[in-house]
């Protein structure tokens, strides 16, 4: 770690009814990795804002490279050297890499855009970061995580001394994690200064130098990242105690009836002859790399998509599933890692939200039964520790964690035995993520079951009873909690064929 | 401003038709100082007949457009419904009650056509529409032979159903139609705030993909959005003759864009989910007034397009600034 670059000293900053930075301090070294860490809502991304002149601080000072400044809006503090990586990526997808890296400047030669000449700096430019990407290559067709290596370049362009990382590898595969650590370590060694922003422990560990650790708006401390273990971090983000120990045995009963059986499901390209069971009262965890067919195969079995063969028993009874409606009438639920998309009508209330799938239960004659809505929504929002002020709030003002409460209320209210849970805890801070843990866990001790696909090996260790694993639509392993381990796993989630 | 807008009062009623009313109360007035005859009570009654048959176009394509669609047949299919009734009624001597069924029945047709094309073919309600305003004009023309359809007068036989809209009580002239329209009004919000099919019409405009993965059949209600503008087309045929008695095949289009400028100044968002009733009926009653005042003025009729486009992008522009800031 070399000299201090950047420093911000007590900023604080209010919006209407909101504390949102109570005098928050954070110090950035030349050639260190910063992780920023705190619950949603803890006020880290609106610090960063603060820093590249989104929003403007109301107390505070920020002295970088020794002299104080205000950044009023982005392109100031990119012009300065200090830009961000947006977790949602900004690329425009029809045009090729190197017209998006220079998007807003480019290169031009008598008036008419000089395409080659761009190509050649972005070469250069990947060439400096060892990334190895076609810069005429079309922007859409490159995986994800391809696409944050450009988003990287593209901020490395623009002689960058700040980089802030804002949860980047949210939508990357373990694969491409590791390319990412790598630029991120070169950067490191060109005395860059990193601001690393994430929600996964693991990674925090492996990659960054030192931690500063936010709550509710104000700031809890900074710590040597080798120094200190995950549960300290997390102490201080939650102010409690979170265990992430891996289950060691199956809850399961032996003799569990089969409440579902999936034979031979073929969908699309995606879905390639899976076959699996689901035992009465079990978490079925399902692993593998992005893109491995496991949302594919969810949504194939709901009805979502169409399916092209393979038969669905649900209690041993054959089914016959083609929309989402036969699927909720066969009691099964879907949650998707989608949330805003495909779980939640966001300018609707908690209450319109709860009662999606079983509106018909809630009718007085022609008419909503509007006070029974209400009333059985307030129980669920109590059953679940729904942050809200009401059931009548919209739940487009509620934080991810909870949104997805209400997504699973949804389904409870409709009664689901069978629920499939896709990435239920992308996206969602620790605490909550432990009570979704928790809930699920009540969930199958009441007798229902739950597929839960996950790519975060930790939380699949932690909850599943036995694990299925997929790789380019296949089914390639299946594992009881007892002999799982990370590395089956990763074994299995790799065996191409 | 914040303060006025946070008020309980406002905020139930909404600061936005607030400011429509008072739009609507200000016009009034300056067509007033304008144009001395404008206070007349005759010039309010001429005012609401253009109000009522436009007033039910306008509730039922409110229904379309808080799906996240469009309806750009109704004004076609109003005329077509009135010239097909009205032939049989006076070519045919129909009785009356029969006709004004048919005419009913031939916008709810028309209804079904589109809802069933866009919700279960899945095509564009922007073309799906616009195909039927077309067929929807020729049908009409074809039925009477590009002949036009003059309705009874009230006094002569089969005249009562002018009624509908103005009733002679001890020598004054009572504007009925206000009251079925204000009726219908509130049975449309009721259908829309308080009813599955306006729950999940409003909730397919806000995200369609996630009601139909709650298991909702998302086609039958989006349908039905569109079957139920198609019957209120049906129903304001009987109001615009009611009002005019006689209809030219091969118009009706300008009705459309006033029509979905009446639910737009209202505050139903174009990109679906989000509607009022309430603000509809003013939108409505702005434009009726406005067409009045105009006339008032000794003006044509072109003028009053400028100012409802021009009220049109204000209303929107207001409501999508409101929404921003909500954000």
């Amino acid at each position: 770690m070399g000299e201090v670059i950047l420093t911000m000293k007590g900023i604080d900053k209010s919006f209407p009814g909101v504390h949102a930075l109570d005098h928050v301090d954070l110090e950035i070294r030349k050639g260190e990795v910063h992780a920023l860490m705190g619950e949603n809502g803890a006020g880290k991304s609106t610090l960063m804002k603060v820093l590249t002149g989104i929003y403007s601080k109301d107390e505070g000072t920020i002295t970088y490279e020794g002299k104080e400044v205000t950044f009023s809006n982005p392109r100031e503090a990119q012009a300065a050297g200090v830009v961000i990586v947006h977790q949602e990526l900004n690329m425009m997808g029809h045009l090729t890499v190197a017209q998006n890296i220079f998007i807003g400047r480019e290169i031009m030669s008598g008036g008419i855009i000089d395409d080659k000449k761009m190509n050649e700096e972005a070469r250069k430019l990947f060439d400096k970061l060892n990334i190895d990407i076609d810069p005429t290559e079309t922007m859409s067709r490159l995986t994800v995580g391809k696409q944050q290596m450009c988003e990287i370049a593209k901020a490395i362009s623009h002689d960058a001394k700040v980089i802030i990382f804002d949860e980047p590898s949210a939508a990357l595969t373990e694969a491409e994690i590791e390319e990412l650590f790598k630029i991120i370590r070169d950067l490191r060694e060109k005395q860059l200064g990193i601001v690393y922003i994430s929600h996964r422990m693991d990674e925090i560990k492996v990659i960054t130098d030192r931690v500063t650790v936010m709550r509710d708006g104000g700031y809890v401390g900074t710590l040597i990242t080798k120094d200190c273990t995950k549960d300290d971090i997390i102490n201080m983000m939650v102010g409690r105690v979170i265990y992430e120990d891996p289950k060691t045995e199956s809850t399961v009963p032996k003799d569990a009836p089969v409440v579902l059986r999936v034979e031979h499901l073929n969908a699309g390209k995606m879905v390639k002859d899976v076959s699996f069971e689901l035992h009465k009262g079990e978490i079925l965890g399902f692993s593998g790399l992005m893109g491995a067919g496991r949302t594919e195969t969810a949504r194939a079995l709901f009805g979502a998509d169409p399916k092209e063969s393979g038969d669905v028993y649900v209690n041993g009874e054959k089914v016959e599933i083609k929309t989402p409606q036969d699927a909720v009438r066969c009691g099964i639920g879907y949650l998707s890692e989608d949330r805003k998309r495909f779980g939640i009508v966001v300018d609707k209330t908690v209450a319109e939200n709860s009662t999606m799938a079983s509106l018909e239960r809630f009718m007085k004659g022609i008419f909503i039964n509007k006070k029974k809505e209400d009333q059985v929504s307030q129980e669920y929002v109590e059953a679940l520790k729904t942050k809200t002020p009401g059931v009548d709030q919209l739940v487009v003002n509620l934080s991810g964690g909870n949104q997805q409460k209400v997504v699973i209320a949804k389904w409870l209210v409709r009664n689901c035995d069978i629920l499939i849970f896709d990435e239920p805890t992308r996206g969602i801070d620790v605490g909550a993520k432990s009570e979704i843990y928790h809930l699920m866990n009540q969930l199958v001790a009441e007798g229902k079951s739950i597929i839960m696909i996950s790519s975060e090996m930790t939380e699949i260790l932690r909850m599943s009873d036995r694990i299925i694993v997929m790789c380019e639509g296949r089914k390639t392993g299946e594992l009881g909690i007892e002999e799982a381990t990370q590395e089956r796993i990763m074994h299995a989630a790799t065996l191409r064929n | 401003m914040e303060k006025i807008r946070n008020n309980a009062v406002v905020k139930k009623i909404g600061f936005n038709r607030l400011v429509l009313c008072g739009i609507l109360l200000l016009m009034y007035i300056l067509f007033a100082i304008l144009s001395p005859t404008f206070l007349s009570y005759s010039r309010i009654l001429s005012a609401l007949n253009y109000a009522y048959f436009l007033g039910f176009l306008s509730l039922g394509v409110t229904f379309v457009i808080a799906t996240g669609g469009i309806d750009f047949s109704i004004g076609p299919v109003m005329f077509c419904a009135a010239l097909v009734s009205g032939q049989l009624l006076t070519k045919n001597e129909w009785p009356l009650i029969p006709c004004l069924v048919v005419s009913i029945l031939v916008g709810t047709l028309f209804g079904v056509i589109n809802g069933v094309l866009v919700a279960y073919g899945g095509l564009p309600s922007f073309i799906t529409s616009m195909a039927s305003m077309m067929i929807s004009k020729g049908l009409g023309s074809v039925f009477t032979k590009t002949q036009s359809v003059s309705w009874p007068q009230a006094s002569e036989a089969n005249g009562w159903y002018r009624n509908l809209i103005r009733l002679k009580i001890g020598g004054i002239q009572v504007p009925t139609g206000l009251v079925i329209l204000i009726v219908a009004a509130i049975i449309c919000a009721i259908v829309l705030n308080k009813t599955r099919i306006g729950r999940y019409i409003l909730c397919i405009g806000s995200n369609r993909e996630a009601v139909r993965l709650s298991g909702v059949n998302v086609k039958k209600w989006e349908m039905l959005a569109y079957i139920i503008c198609g019957m209120l087309a049906g129903v304001a045929a009987i109001f615009f003759v009611g009002a005019y008695s006689t209809v030219q095949p091969g118009l009706g289009d300008t009705y459309n864009n006033e029509a979905i400028a009446g639910c737009v100044m209202g505050g139903t968002s174009m990109s679906g989910g989000l509607a009022s009733i309430g603000g509809t009926l003013i939108g409505v009653m702005i434009i009726a007034l406005l067409q009045e005042g105009i006339l008032a003025m000794g003006f044509q009729k072109d003028y009053q397009y400028v100012l409802t486009g021009v009220i049109v992008l204000v209303a929107v522009y207001a409501d999508i600034r409101s929404r921003r800031r909500r954000n």
